[in-house]
């Protein structure tokens, strides 16, 4: 995936509005004994530039969906096309990022190369890189950290670092699971206003994975709920407010609340049976 | 540092080599007086003293002459006294340090490519499983003599044994770290566009080293200890030829001031395997450091 290679062809950006198409999709888990299936015919599509929200109790196989469009690990049935070309699992497509639900920086390297890491491999020239490296550090909140190792940094900024090291390469399909699970609620608010500020710029297609609806509302276009598992889709969300948002803003309208009545009952029902199961 | 009680951690150190370096010198001549208490082992025949192996040292490093008189430094004694024997301490020690370094970085080098490579490729590990649970079970050191025969008793069969006891150690935790990379870790990078090739250089090699450190302070006793192994077996020089020498004349000081020279050897190589970790691995400490 080339740093450089930002921008689609117009050719592609104007036939295909679909960028990726989710069908039928099955996920069957081997264990010595049983056979867990994580993920049952899963069927949507997300739109260039649409920021979808996966929401789900835990254990519905949401990253598990992930990893399967991310090309980790292969379906057991149903495919998954990305600007209407098939995903290989074990072949990583170019332009896909991924920021881990569970924490991947590389604990050798400091916050500055972790970040770096996407450019240098690339080629990308150390001026340049540096260059690039300390504006990402700056819109993470991680000034004065550049040199520290991972250890040394709380949760939440090992977190953020890990979002920066995903969309320093800028990757035009974004895939993120919980990136903001261990943040305190303000942190989070405020990496919610990063974030929707890079989207608005950069105008990536999201699905990011969470199970805060108040995150999912604020962020998303749409929000897929999935139900406990095996996971299903049990229900799809327009979320319509106007953009560009304010993550503090939004919160406060009616309508948000309104919409959170809402979703909040079909939510429960699936958390309730995510925990009997 | 902590005090424990009212002796520090060097104060208890200084106690207990005083403690056993007076009992070396003077426990048997107790004997006498109290021949209950001090065993047969103290005999100096066996195991020497301090004074005369510290005499015995100064002899045999040309420092003095063997009347004890100081050669000078600069008055042609002391190298006169060193081109008599080829085989002097600062030889003997300069020699099987030569042939510990070369036993060492070979094998060191040559153990963590095998074990990466194999680590990295489940097939070949998996042709090759049954040779290496074989061959590891053989006593390296045992094939010592026939190093000896097959290389001669120059340093290339002492690199050799020295190689070969290290090769095998450096091998299997190079092996198992290769084996045990967080998932996570080269699936992150290979989603930010690495090849195979990166992936194997910025993060197989650089998890993989904290096992390979694991195992090169032992590698360097192995190296040594292969070294002197060969040198006991047949050679000309070195600081295991110097034991079995004085072996053979029945000279207990003069092995040890051979043993105190590899234990010191071994200490200084041990230091610098230590030293080079806490840099290279300096990740790993940050957070307790502070
Ligand atoms: N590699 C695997 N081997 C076996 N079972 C797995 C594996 N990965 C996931 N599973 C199972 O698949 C199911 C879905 O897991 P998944 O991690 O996708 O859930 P999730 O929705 O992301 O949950 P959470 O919100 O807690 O992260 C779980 O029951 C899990 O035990
Ligand atoms: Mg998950």
């Amino acid at each position: 995936m080339s740093a450089l290679e930002t921008s689609v062809p117009t050719s592609l950006r104007a036939s295909a509005d679909r960028r990726v198409e989710v069908k039928g999709l099955s996920k069957s888990f081997q264990l010595a004994r049983t056979t867990i299936e994580a993920v049952r015919d899963v069927t949507f599509d997300v739109r260039r530039g649409e920021f979808v929200a996966l929401l789900g109790p835990s254990g519905s196989g949401k990253s598990t969906v992930l990893n399967m469009i991310a090309s980790l690990i292969r379906p057991t049935g149903g495919e998954i096309l990305i600007d209407g070309k098939r995903v290989v699992a074990g072949k990583a497509t170019p332009d896909v990022g991924y920021v881990f639900q569970r924490d991947t920086l590389f604990p050798w390297r400091t916050v500055a190369d972790n970040i770096g890491y996407g450019l240098e491999l690339s080629g990308v020239p150390a001026q340049e890189r540096k260059a690039r490296i300390a504006e990402c550090v700056a819109q993470a909140g991680l000034k004065g950290f550049e040199s520290a190792y991972p250890s040394a940094l709380s949760g939440g900024m090992r977190q953020r670092a890990a979002l920066m090291r995903t969309l320093i390469v800028e990757p035009q399909i974004l895939l993120m699971d919980e990136p903001f699970g261990a943040l305190d609620t303000h942190t989070k608010i405020d990496m919610h206003e990063v974030l929707l500020r890079i989207w608005e710029r950069e105008q990536q297609t999201v699905l990011f994975v969470t199970h805060d609806l108040g995150e999912a509302l604020t962020l998303a276009d749409r929000i897929i709920l999935f139900s406990a598992r095996p996971g299903r889709i049990k229900d799809m969300f327009t979320v319509d407010f106007d953009r560009p948002r304010d993550a503090v803003k939004v919160r406060e309208t009616p309508h948000y609340a309104e919409l959170f009545q809402h979703i909040w009952h079909s939510l429960g029902e699936e958390f309730v049976k995510g925990r009997s199961a | 540092m902590k005090r424990y009680g009212t002796l520090g951690t060097v104060g208890w150190q200084v106690l207990i080599c005083a403690i056993v370096l007076s009992v070396w010198q003077w426990g048997y001549d107790l004997r006498a007086k109290l021949p209950w208490l001090v065993p047969d082992l103290l005999d100096p025949y066996f195991i020497s003293k301090p004074s005369m192996i510290f005499d015995n040292f100064l002899i045999q490093s040309c420092l003095t002459s063997k009347l004890g008189v100081f050669n000078g430094w600069f008055n042609g004694e002391f190298a006169k006294c060193l081109a008599r024997n080829e085989n002097n301490l600062w030889a003997a020690t300069a020699i099987t340090l030569k042939n510990t370094f070369f036993g060492f970085v070979t094998g060191v080098v040559s153990g963590f490519v095998a074990g990466l490579i194999l680590g990295r490729s489940d097939r070949l590990s998996a042709i090759f499983q049954p040779f290496i649970t074989a061959v590891n079970s053989i006593p390296r050191i045992a094939l010592a003599p026939i190093i000896v025969l097959a290389f001669g008793i120059g340093d290339m069969s002492k690199i050799v044994t020295s190689w070969i006891v290290v090769v095998f150690l450096v091998f299997f935790n190079t092996f198992e770290g290769a084996r045990s990379i967080d998932e996570g870790f080269t699936n992150a990078a290979r989603l930010l566009g690495a090849s195979e090739w990166q992936i194997t250089r910025t993060v197989v090699v650089p998890s993989t080293m904290a096992w390979v450190f694991a195992s090169l302070t032992p590698a360097i006793s192995f190296a040594l200890i292969g070294v002197i192994v060969g040198e006991f077996i047949g050679a000309e020089r070195g600081i295991g030829r110097l034991i079995i020498e004085s072996e053979a004349r029945g000279e207990a000081s003069g092995m040890m001031v051979a043993v105190v020279v590899l234990m010191l050897v071994g200490v200084v190589l041990s230091a610098i395997i230590w030293r080079l970790q806490a840099y290279l691995l300096r990740w790993q400490r940050q957070r307790s450091a502070e």
